[in-house]
């Protein structure tokens, strides 16, 4: 049974207890076997076993080194404000554990004779308390640089805040396209919403696609899933934690437990943006085609199964790109931000509005061409009109540049060498530039 | 109001006052900027209580940014450690002020209540019979449609006025390429070798320590120029306690 | 007795709260304290620090512009919500007052691009 508003207030006093309590220790477990999940998936990528020593196969390795933390000295920077110093971590682990209290994990079950959903609590507006809670993280982060009274945390925090709040606007307009859809703000009837698939026959093959929006609104999906590794500062747009330019950003100065509770916050933080992009494209709890060939899957505690498995497969990506992909320098990442995914998510919203009015009203032919003339009017002045750079003058030919260089300048190395085609690739013949020439090489 | 939003705002109320007191009293500009997110986040509290979780909620993602910017805004002004200065310049500016602001706050109160005092309300229930989404969508997108666009223009003089104020603009000559760099690099009269590294000596490791050319002068070219030169004192370069 | 669905949001928080605080409290606690001066100093690699301008350095006006357009953009996506929400009831006129509202601020958008406030160097 879907759960709906009315479901939650419903809610007798001692299982909200119960369920705010088991989701706290969920997520310290999730946070627990995540690091070890990382570390293990990273090391297999780079083809060695990854921790394998403590506990069965390793896996109680995050837990010991969780143990360990607060047994080590607390080092505080003579230059560091002392009050900002300390309530930072506690800001940043607060508001993560915050964000999942509208996360649902499955239908309404029955624990202990009484009827309640498995999700925390939803209000009419839980989509903007997750995002609420993710810009108030962001005051850990830069307190923690500012704090700490020490020039590589300060550049951390500061690179940090201009980072995550451009990735934050591409998050929030792409979740315009999921709002517009499914025509509310609470996460339990956005999962209802996608709950309905589509007959779909293929290949003489009948079955139910999922009513996804990652499906449905492809573009908002890639959208929310580059903003989401950009927000939560991973790999490949970790620059705040580039550790070859600023040690370790914003956290250089913590130790002790300080330390590990900003860990724990990246990484709920990284559970919390998986499972809200679960619930918002990936169809939340439901099961998807081949499990809802059983009746039974979207009933029970089974959901929380599903669910559970599609957050892992989130987190998977996360660890899979931070083992793929290098990090990228800090001005293609603004550029990315603020000239591709911001423009590309209002133009794609507007377009996504138009067809929804063509699709629902019924507008007399006459109005319905122009406001197809409308939209394509819109696209060709933008186009026409977008700003461009002026065009470059042709380079000069390497011929010119030579002659042009003062007196006594620094010998030049002979620069008509040819490199002799490879052997291994008899068809191409390796023709390389000389750096920085001109196109046509006949004049050298 | 209900026993529990009694209780909220007899919890909330002093903090959102104090709040808005450690922010006018607060000598650290950033401390200022902490404050005022205390009372901005009790505030969107408020209005969640009363029956208005969007707007709470906006005031709670908005503000928070807004805040950011300010607390951007002090970093960039003054510097990690400024405090305001004690010192009253102008005579009588405190007492001034205090009798003003308490003026201006009598005025407004005032004429608010005025304004109100016949306005009948028609309820939380009526208000958001069909959602407080759905209701706040209705009236902002009918009735107040020219407020909504206007809202705009407002949004466009911020953005050209934070572009006016902050940018430095350069054409696209003005910046120096990789290439422009490299050619000036080996231009005839510079030394296209490396710098001399900064010195590593036995009683100073510092980067603003410079190298010692062979005729034991100092190496200008060494320290990067946004050290001062220094030497240190002998409580620096004193031994620290680290060989136990 | 029911009561209201925001107070688990709260309770979770409180949660979070009491951990984070217990936990960064117990630590100094139970943590051994070998203090020497060079730990207290501020990490720069092992190097002495370097000494800090006078105020602390200041910080490019640049990132004010990033803040000023995320502002900007914030409060332009806090008005698509309610938009996006009900936007079958608002239909075709909903679709036009919101084409005019993003059409202004990217009027706005396109100045700063065009003058080149998007640049990062």
């Amino acid at each position: 049974m879907d759960p709906t508003l009315q479901t939650f207030e419903n809610d007798v006093w001692w299982i909200a207890l119960i369920k705010v309590l088991g989701v706290f220790v969920l997520l310290l477990l999730l946070t627990l076997f995540t690091i070890n999940y990382e570390r293990k998936v990273v090391a297999r990528m780079a083809v060695r076993p990854g921790p394998n020593q403590v506990g069965p196969k390793g896996w109680l390795q995050s837990l010991t080194d969780g143990l360990k933390l607060p047994f080590k000295e607390e080092i505080i920077p003579r230059t560091a404000d002392k009050v900002i110093y300390f309530i930072a971590p506690v800001i940043s682990a607060t508001c993560a554990f915050t964000a999942f209290a509208v996360i649902p994990f499955g239908p309404v079950v029955s624990i202990f004779g009484q009827q309640t959903a498995l999700q925390v609590t939803d209000v009419p507006v839980s989509v903007l308390v997750v995002l609420a809670c993710s810009s108030l993280g962001i005051y850990g982060v830069v307190l923690a640089g500012w704090a700490s009274g020490s020039t590589y945390p300060l550049l951390g925090g500061l690179r940090s805040s201009a980072q995550m709040i451009s990735y934050e606007v591409a998050m929030g307009l792409s979740i315009v396209a999921v709002f517009m859809m499914s025509g509310s703000m609470s996460t339990s009837e956005i999962v209802a919403a996608q709950g309905d698939g589509r007959e779909v026959s293929l290949f003489g093959l009948d079955f139910t696609a999922p009513g996804w929006y990652a499906v449905l609104l492809a573009p908002s999906f890639v959208i929310y899933a580059i903003s989401a590794v950009g927000e939560t500062n991973r790999a490949p747009f970790d620059l705040p934690e580039a550790e070859s330019e600023l040690v370790g950003g914003f956290h250089t100065e913590y130790s002790s437990f300080k330390f590990a509770l900003f860990f724990l916050a990246e990484y709920i933080n990284m559970i919390t943006v998986s499972a809200l992009c679960t619930t918002l494209f990936l169809g939340g709890w439901h099961a998807t085609w081949p499990i809802t060939l059983w009746s039974g899957a979207n009933t029970g505690w089974w959901p929380m199964l599903w669910f559970l498995a599609k957050v892992l497969l989130c987190l998977f990506v996360f660890i899979w790109l931070r083992a793929t992909l290098p990090r990228m320098r800090y001005d293609q990442f603004m550029r990315f931000g603020w000239k591709v995914l911001i423009p590309v998510n209002l133009v794609w919203i507007l377009l996504l509005a138009t067809v929804r009015v063509l699709q629902t009203s019924d507008l007399e032919a006459q109005t319905r061409f122009t406001l197809i003339g409308a939209a394509v009017l819109v696209v060709v002045l933008v186009a026409v009109l977008w700003p461009s750079g002026k065009k470059a003058a042709p380079a000069p030919s390497l011929a010119e540049q030579i002659a042009a260089r003062p007196q006594g300048s620094f010998p030049l190395p002979p620069l008509d060498l040819q490199v002799p085609p490879s052997p291994r690739v008899a068809r191409q013949v390796a023709e390389r530039q000389p750096a920085d020439v001109s196109s046509d090489r006949s004049e050298v | 109001m209900s026993g529990g939003e009694a209780t909220l705002f007899w919890i909330l109320a002093p903090l959102a006052v104090i709040g808005a007191l450690g922010m006018v009293l607060a000598r650290n500009a950033v401390h200022s900027a902490l404050w005022l997110v205390c009372t901005m986040l009790s505030l969107g509290v408020f209005y969640v209580a009363q029956a208005g979780p969007f707007i709470g909620m906006a005031q709670i993602i908005v503000y928070t940014g807004a805040i950011m910017m300010l607390f951007l805004f002090v970093l960039m002004l003054v510097g990690r450690d400024a405090s305001d200065s004690l010192i009253e310049t102008l005579r009588g500016q405190r007492v001034a002020a205090i009798v003003l602001g308490v003026g201006f706050a009598g005025i407004v109160g005032a004429g608010l209540s005025r304004a109100l005092a016949g306005t009948g309300a028609i309820g939380l229930d009526a208000a958001n019979e069909n959602g407080n989404l759905q209701g706040i969508a209705q009236l902002l997108f009918t009735k107040y449609v020219f407020a909504f666009e206007v809202t705009s223009a407002l949004l466009i003089s911020a953005a050209v006025g934070a572009m006016i104020l902050a940018h430095v603009e350069r054409a696209k000559g003005e910046k120096p390429t990789q290439v422009d760099r490299m050619k000036a690099r080996f231009a005839p009269g510079s030394y296209p070798g490396p710098k001399a590294g900064p010195g590593i000596f036995a009683t100073s490791d510092s980067v603003a320590t410079p190298a010692r050319l062979p005729d034991g002068t100092f190496a200008e070219r060494s320290i990067s120029k946004i050290l001062p030169v220094r030497e240190l004192t002998s409580e620096e370069s004193a031994l620290k306690g680290t060989e136990k | 007795m029911s009561f209201s669905p925001y107070v688990p949001i709260v309770a979770l928080f409180v949660l979070g709260a009491l951990f984070a605080l217990f936990s960064v409290s117990i630590a100094p606690i139970v943590g051994p304290k070998r203090y020497n001066r060079a730990k207290l100093d501020a990490y720069e690699c092992g190097i002495e620090p370097t000494p800090q301008p006078v105020g602390g350095g200041r910080f490019p006006v640049k990132f004010y512009l990033t803040a000023m357009l995320f502002i900007v953009f914030d409060i332009e996506t806090i008005f698509l919500y309610p938009w996006a929400v009900s936007f079958d009831a608002l239909g075709l006129f909903g679709l036009v007052e919101m084409v005019l509202f993003i059409g202004t601020v990217f009027i706005a958008y396109a100045y700063v691009w065009r003058r080149g406030g998007l640049n990062w160097d």
